[in-house]
């Protein structure tokens, strides 16, 4: 197998030879976000950005990249299976991703399923701590984590493919496509991975003594994007994302006898923009077009199949004025219509209107206060008035003080509102309050963060076992999280040599009020750390995930905990000198055979491979 | 796990206790877990598992297989217990298996691991085991004829080889099954309103008894079979079948007992409870008693009497907690005193007697 994946690899290489195209200029001068004010307007929290070299040496799912390199805490139903996200001790619903400044979490759950998401479609992955509803709505209370595509206005032509192959017959392909002129500029994409996934159970076997494996776990994943940009004129810019992917995953089973179930998920992201400023005034138009869609197979071997989806138009206008030389004030209108049916929640459709305004002003070059406020109102439950103030106080080169004050929720899904039978039209939505102080310190080339936060969740919807036989929703918690964060980073090089280092810890206790005891899979201790040398053409890399223990029941059952884990992955690549860059590499993950898994019953892989070849011409 | 099997299941899986089954063969009284009463937790993110309570009341393990037989899954949404000499059948919903293990010591002996799709209740009869299994769930709304609501069936297993034989369709949704006088008796609550009866030797089914709607407990006794139908916000009733004309008479409870359900017969007594207390009364009686004979504190919603016996001269009650966390067991007197509570698994589903 191993041959003719090298065979492959060289074929392809040969045909890129013959195509190669000229050198292009990677000095990127001219970069249009689509998010234009997410590190502008929020110097008061932490952004942590991983960019492409860090996205390249991480396997390709978003989950794994996050896990590798952030706070951020994932539990899995199994390698590859649906994939949830806890930050700051919060539920997976209160995590918000945000697709190229669109809120893009699931209308009928709430969350976002992170093996859903192919990390090298993105230019750059930010991770936001703490509250963020005021800029991104519903579900930023414990964070969020933004994918953003950014197009480049200079003459350019650059292609980027990337191959892998991995054990369980894991492959994965990555191609992107930019193109580019100081008036156009374009991206397509294209991603497909996919497993057999059928790894074992390391020291699990079953009551007969047969070595127990990960069975019906296969999957693929497709993703397919197109970005454009056109500068209409030197101050207007009119710019198009386009996103469509499609996860079809059997569901892992956890006993031999199981059912073997199925479940595809597909989406489709379209965004249209159009940004203008003249003197002081700047204007942003969004329109945005989502649809999201599930379809669960109860037998992989029969075409019946129960679905949820939905279509979301957003319109969206926001208003720049700049006041004073200090201050710019935002005004921003946004309208949200979302259409969810399916087999279980009949037809209903949703609208919402808010209204926002956002102050920052500078008041010198050191220090920077921002306020926003927003209010929704929408027809299916009361939203509360949501706030955010901060202010962020660069005291020299070695020391930035950071504080923020928010109010952030989360609406009900609608799953929660309308699932048959059992939802319950009559929820509020979630909501909090979010403190929190951040120092970050800069040496040299060392930059360290540390961030202290303090959450008050209210009307935390849970689903109970309901009247009638029926599970059904209710506001029924309220927790109180707090902790800390600390990230910290340092990189240099000597002569041929480059190094690297990162880390993340994250302490995190979050109580249920009433019972005073840390929710369920919310771990007090979570750590990750890097090292990366290069030298000359050759690099390793070694990254390391610690993942303390957490309990798996709410009364903190000792004896029901999912024990603590530490797994490290090692790579080595080689930049063999075709065109700008060329690298063949290989990993060794879980390196020291771990047995662990994130949920009860899960285990995942024990010591597998992978080999990948990246091509930039 | 929202839109998973297993929350379909746990949608569905409001099972309480199972009444007596017939045992065939006759059990060895030795080991650990001899002598005493099991709790069956059907479990909720994890795996089922069962409690152990001496007869006495003094010794007490909490998840008995998992002590005995390690790392071993006993399965998702375990839903019932049947017993067929030595051994104990232990039937998990969400995972389409039943465990068997000696009942005494509860070291496991063997598992059935095909041929069965969403099981329930099992009962024993002549060598075979007689289980009911839910099969598809049909999507909520959707047409009296659709699959889910047809394709229900009683998987017929040899208990010599342990492997399903044979499959009985019944055409209908099945749950709790009895099996009295050489006849099989099938309940189901939510998408039936009759007993269906199977002649397990022709494999045939004969023709059913029209009760109403949400039939769940029964037990056979003296040639009548008792049923209980819990109709939602409505009085229920026992509905009483004499099997050898399949004739019925009603007593139907008053409105303070809306809600009444978890029949069983001890001695003479007809047991049931409505909330969270439990009454009584005669076989014989005409009318409901609805003076309690216990009453319990529960804080969970909507766990109350999640699982109910009485036996031995105790009342059984298991309470389902927030069915995330271990939750409670109850044994009290027959005159209502409290003797001791135990806390069980997650999800206490039903009491079985290992006497």
């Amino acid at each position: 197998m191993t041959f003719k994946k090298l065979l492959f690899c060289l074929f392809v290489l040969f045909c890129q030879l013959i195509s190669a195209q000229n050198d292009s200029i990677t000095n990127l001068k001219e970069v249009v976000v689509s998010d234009r004010t997410l590190y502008s307007n929020n110097k008061s929290q932490s952004i942590q950005m991983l960019n492409d070299s860090v996205i390249n040496t991480n396997q390709s799912s978003l989950t794994n990249l996050l896990n590798y390199n952030s706070v951020l805490y994932f539990k899995e139903y199994g390698g590859g299976m649906l994939s949830t996200v806890s930050f700051r001790g919060t539920t997976a619903s209160q995590t918000a991703v945000i697709w190229n400044g669109i809120n893009v979490n699931s209308q009928l759950t709430g969350s976002a399923d992170f093996n859903t998401f192919t990390s090298p479609d993105f230019n750059t992955i930010s991770v936001k701590a703490g509250g963020g509803s005021v800029s991104y709505g519903s579900g930023a209370i414990g964070g969020t984590v933004h994918l953003n595509n950014n197009l480049v206005f200079i003459d350019k032509f650059e292609n980027n493919l990337r191959l892998d192959y991995g054990s369980f017959n894991t492959i994965a392909v990555n191609y992107k496509m930019a193109l580019s002129n100081k008036k156009w500029s374009t991206q397509v994409g294209f991603s497909r991975n996919s497993s057999d996934n059928d790894y074992d159970y390391l020291d699990l076997y079953t009551w007969k003594g047969v070595q127990r494996k990960n069975q019906n776990g296969q999957y693929a994943t497709t993703n397919l994007s197109a970005n454009v940009g056109y500068k209409i004129k030197p101050n207007a810019v009119l710019t198009f994302y386009s996103q469509s992917s499609n996860t079809d995953r059997n569901l892992s089973l956890v006993s031999e006898s199981d059912s073997k179930t199925k479940y595809i998920n597909t989406f489709s992201r379209n965004l249209l923009e159009y940004n203008a400023t003249k003197e002081h005034f700047s204007s942003n138009y969004k329109l945005a077009y989502l649809t999201e869609q599930y379809q669960y197979f109860e037998n992989i071997d029969s075409n019946d199949f129960s679905f949820g989806k939905s279509e979301t138009l957003i319109a969206k206008m926001d208003v720049a004025y700049q006041l004073l030389e200090s201050i710019k004030l935002n005004g921003i209108l946004d309208y949200n219509r979302t259409k969810g049916f399916g087999t279980s929640f009949g037809d209903n459709t949703r609208q919402i209107g808010a209204i926002a305004i956002k102050a920052v002003e500078n008041y010198n070059k050191k220090w920077q206060n921002e306020l926003g406020l927003r209010k929704e109102v929408s027809s299916d439950y009361d939203s509360p008035f949501l706030f955010s103030l901060g202010s962020s106080y660069v005291f020299n080169s070695f020391y930035n003080l950071k504080v923020n004050l928010s109010r952030n929720f989360r609406i009900p899904t609608f799953n929660d509102l309308y699932w048959q039978t059992g939802g319950n039209p009559n929820l509020k939505p979630e909501s909090s309050y979010q403190a929190e102080v951040g120092n970050v310190f800069t040496y040299k080339k060392f930059t360290l963060s540390e961030t202290l936060y303090y959450i008050k969740i209210n009307d935390l919807i849970r689903w109970v076992p309901g009247k009638g036989d029926n599970w059904s929703p209710e506001n029924t918690d309220r927790v109180n999280t707090y902790g800390s964060e600390t990230i910290l980073g340092w990189a240099n090089s000597y002569g041929k040599n480059g190094f690297a280092v990162n880390g993340t810890y994250a302490y995190t206790v979050s109580k249920n009020v009433d019972t005073n005891k840390q929710l369920f899979f919310v771990p007090y201790h979570k750590a990750t750390a890097s090292f990366a040398y290069s030298y000359a053409k050759f690099s390793t890399n070694f990254q390391y995930l610690y993942n303390g223990f957490v309990y798996t029941r709410s009364d903190n059952d000792p004896n029901e905990i999912i024990e603590a884990y530490q797994v490290s992955n090692i790579g080595i690549d080689y930049d063999f000198g075709f065109f700008n860059a060329s690298k063949l590499g290989f990993q060794v993950l879980n390196a020291f055979n771990q047995k662990y898994q994130s949920l009860e019953d899960r285990p995942l892989p024990g010591r597998n491979f992978d080999m990948y070849i990246i091509l930039k011409f | 796990m929202k839109f998973s099997k297993l929350f379909f299941i746990a949608l569905v899986s409001v099972s309480v206790f199972v009444s007596c089954t017939n045992e065939d063969e006759v059990k060895v009284d030795s080991g650990d877990y001899n002598e005493g009463v099991l709790v069956l937790n059907e479990g909720s993110s994890g795996q089922g598992s069962v409690s152990y309570i001496s007869n006495d009341l003094a010794t007490f393990t909490q998840d008995a297989y998992t002590a005995v037989n390690g790392t071993d899954l006993l399965g998702k949404y375990t839903q019932s217990i049947f017993f067929d000499g030595d051994n104990a059948y232990i039937i998990a919903g969400g995972s389409n298996k039943i465990t068997i293990v000696n009942r005494n010591t509860f070291k496991i002996i063997a598992k059935i691991e095909s041929g069965l799709a969403s099981p329930r209740y099992g009962v024993v009869k002549d060598g075979k085991a007689y289980v009911t299994n839910a099969n598809t769930y049909a999507d909520y709304g959707a047409p009296a004829d659709a699959v889910g609501y047809t394709d229900d069936y009683v998987a017929v297993i040899n208990l010599a080889t342990n492997v399903v034989e044979s499959k009985i369709e019944l055409k209908a949704t099945a749950n709790r099954i009895v099996s009295e006088n050489g006849k099989l008796y099938i309940t189901e609550p939510y998408n039936s309103d009759k007993i269906i009866i199977v002649n397990p030797t022709t494999k045939a089914l004969e023709t059913s008894i029209n009760i109403g709607s949400d039939a769940d407990t029964m037990e056979a006794k003296d040639g009548i079979l008792y049923v209980m139908r819990s109709p939602y916000g409505v009085a229920g009733e026992i509905v009483k079948v004499k099997l050898s004309d399949k004739s019925l008479s009603k007593i139907t409870f008053p409105d303070a007992l809306k809600g009444a359900k978890n029949l069983d017969i001890e001695q003479n007594t007809i047991y049931y409870t409505a909330g969270t207390s439990v009454y009584g009364m005669n076989t014989s009686a005409t009318e409901a008693s609805s003076t309690a004979i216990v009453s319990y504190t529960s804080t969970s919603a909507y766990g109350k009497m999640y699982g109910f016996a009485v036996r031995n001269n105790h009342i059984f009650i298991a309470d389902g907690g927030d069915f995330t966390a271990n939750s409670k067991a109850y044994v009290y007197s027959l005159n209502g005193t409290l003797e001791k509570e135990f806390t069980v698994g997650v999800g206490p589903n039903g009491f079985y007697f290992n006497d």
